[in-house]
């Protein structure tokens, strides 16, 4: 029994540089159609016929495309803190919850619409809050009238849509580390003569930071690099970067190519930046765990 | 609560959902289920635009959609480009992480890397490097090139139940004992680990069918009109015809449903995982 093992051990050595060989196929579809790309459209950014230089940059950065960045980049920050916040009260709300059925219930929930995004939804949204929709008309029927004032075709209305995948992603996220939250520290809080309010604000928040942050940085990225939504429900009148990058490709506008790939680009890094704060936090918020 | 030694009271009290849960719980429910709810109805009502209530009820708007130019070619192209992404996905990651699991524990960190990238770029941004790279080759501009782009943006579904499933059993223990009776690495792998994580490939299949067969971004910036899936038609019919983009709408949202509730019962089966994982919208 001994001799078998070791002769076994021996051939895995001799075998180890053959074992490498069973990474390939992932390793050539991942290269091929993840880095390469992504590393030449780095490279073709920063080069001009005069060699490698800013000028894609300078050049793209008109005010029109100003704008599209500060409008991501607003609709983001607004929908991950709608998201973070009212998830996590909801989160909260779900999980404090006696009755089992109902819990596992929301919980599914929540992890189905997840999933609902894009053309559907957006058409959804247009049935429901329209200027014809269903909310829309009931509202009209009570003497309130949403439009013209608001228009769910607009950045706004982007937004409410846009919860609508945020809230129950940021639930999903939150659930283990309120789970996590034990309740021994809250009845130890109260016993010691604290507060709701002192156990949060004490307590509850600083444990559940890491997880709250790392939370808001995939919901802004989720947000930021969103384009089927936005496409539906408004089309190309919103001046986001994500339609200004597709009309590109599209070619509806004439415009350079290494000017679309400094667009590229900046998104790109926007978004890596959130999902390094969210590996990083989140390895952070582990240590409250288990 | 047989046994209760504080007063009925005030165990009532705990144990009665309070005022604000049940407002943020009914705020949720109305927030999630109102504009499916809303779509269901409008795609079967005559007319909804003036009136609280439909005006009337028709099936009439699934029969002009089903007959609608496109509609089956649309369908078709998306089932194969879904049933062709799963089945690259199939082949390449069950062995992949099999052997990472089984004989070459170091290259764990290099696979979780290669699965989180996915989330780290936008679909415009993919989409955009992915025509640029492939102009003017062969595949620039074809069905391949979509499958490959549709893959690798979906491969992090695939990855996770099946990682889950496989560390779910002792895959190396059942891999050696499988050896020790002579059977070599593939038969271990087609005999003994294929049926062991088949809730968990499953679980995968249905999440990547349930992401493919909604992608959107992907296949209109890199194909556009020259392949047109089912969601491409649907956005083309919320500029032409109400009724019938509600009607696709709806087709499209059962579908999701299907899948989801699919997962989530394979899930409290057995192994699996939850769905649950940063999407492109």
């Amino acid at each position: 029994m001994k001799s078998t093992i070791q002769v076994s051990k021996l051939s895995n050595r001799k075998k180890k540089g053959v074992n490498w060989i069973a990474l390939f196929p992932l390793l050539i579809f991942s290269i091929g159609f993840q880095v390469i790309p992504i590393i030449s459209l780095i490279s073709s950014s920063f080069s001009t016929k005069q060699g490698i230089s800013l000028e894609n940059y300078q050049h793209a950065f008109t005010p029109h495309i100003m704008e599209a960045f500060q409008n991501s980049i607003q609709l983001s920050l607004v929908t991950a803190v709608l998201g973070v916040s009212l998830g996590f009260i909801v989160g909260y709300a779900i999980i404090s919850t006696d009755n089992k059925l109902v819990k596992d219930a929301l919980i599914a929930l929540a992890d189905v619409t997840t999933n609902f995004g894009g053309a559907p939804l957006a058409f959804a949204f247009i049935v429901t809050l329209g200027s014809t929709g269903v909310i829309t008309l009931v509202l009209k029927s009570i003497g309130v009238f949403l439009y013209p004032n608001f228009r769910i075709y607009s950045i706004s209305g982007l937004a409410i849509a846009y919860l609508y995948f945020q809230i129950p992603l940021m639930i999903m996220l939150i659930l283990p580390a309120l789970q996590g939250l034990k309740k021994e520290w809250w009845e130890a809080a109260i016993n010691m003569g604290a507060n709701s309010q002192q156990f949060w604000m004490r307590i509850g928040i600083p444990i559940l930071g890491p997880s709250l942050m790392s939370s808001f940085f995939i919901l802004f990225a989720n947000s930021f690099g969103a384009y089927a939504t936005a496409w539906t429900l408004t089309g190309p009148d919103v001046n986001i970067i994500t339609v200004q990058i597709a009309s590109l490709i599209r070619g509806e506008v004439q415009l350079e190519i290494g000017l679309a790939d400094a667009l590229a680009v900046v998104s790109l890094f926007i978004i890596l930046f959130c999902v390094g704060g969210y590996l990083f936090l989140s390895s952070k918020a582990k240590r409250f765990r288990a | 609560m047989k046994i209760n030694r504080k007063s009925p009271t005030a165990a009532q009290k705990k144990n009665r959902p309070q005022v604000w849960q049940i407002i943020l719980i009914a705020f949720f429910i109305f927030y999630m289920f109102l504009p499916i709810l809303s779509t269901y109805i409008f795609s079967i009502a005559t007319r909804w635009d003036r009136t609280i209530f439909p005006e009337g009820f028709t099936f009439e708007f699934y029969k002009e959609a089903t007959d609608a130019s496109y509609f089956t070619t649309s369908l078709r192209n998306s089932l194969i480009l879904s049933l062709s992404t799963i089945l690259v996905s199939l082949i390449i990651i069950i062995p992949t992480v099999y052997w990472v699991n089984v004989r070459l524990p170091k290259a764990k960190s290099i696979l979780d890397i290669l699965m989180i990238l996915p989330f780290g770029i936008p679909t415009v941004v993919l989409a955009l490097a992915l025509v640029q790279v492939y102009n003017g080759t062969p595949i620039g501009r074809s069905p391949v090139l979509l499958i490959g782009a549709v893959f690798i943006y979906s491969m992090p579904f695939m990855y996770r139940p099946i990682s889950n499933a496989l560390h779910s059993i002792d895959a190396l223990t059942l891999t050696e004992a499988g050896q020790s009776l002579g059977a070599s690495t593939l038969q271990v792998m087609l005999k003994v680990i294929i049926p062991n994580i088949y809730p968990g490939i499953i679980s995968g299949s249905l999440l990547v069918f349930a992401t493919v067969f909604a992608e959107f971004t992907l296949t209109k910036l890199i194909l556009g009109a020259r392949f047109k899936t089912f969601p491409l038609l649907l956005v083309e019919y919320t500029r032409i015809n109400g009724n019938i983009a509600a009607a696709f709408s709806v087709i499209s949202f059962t579908i999701a449903w299907l899948a989801s509730l699919l997962i989530l019962w394979i899930g409290k089966k057995g192994q699996g995982s939850s769905t649950q994982a940063p999407h492109a919208h």
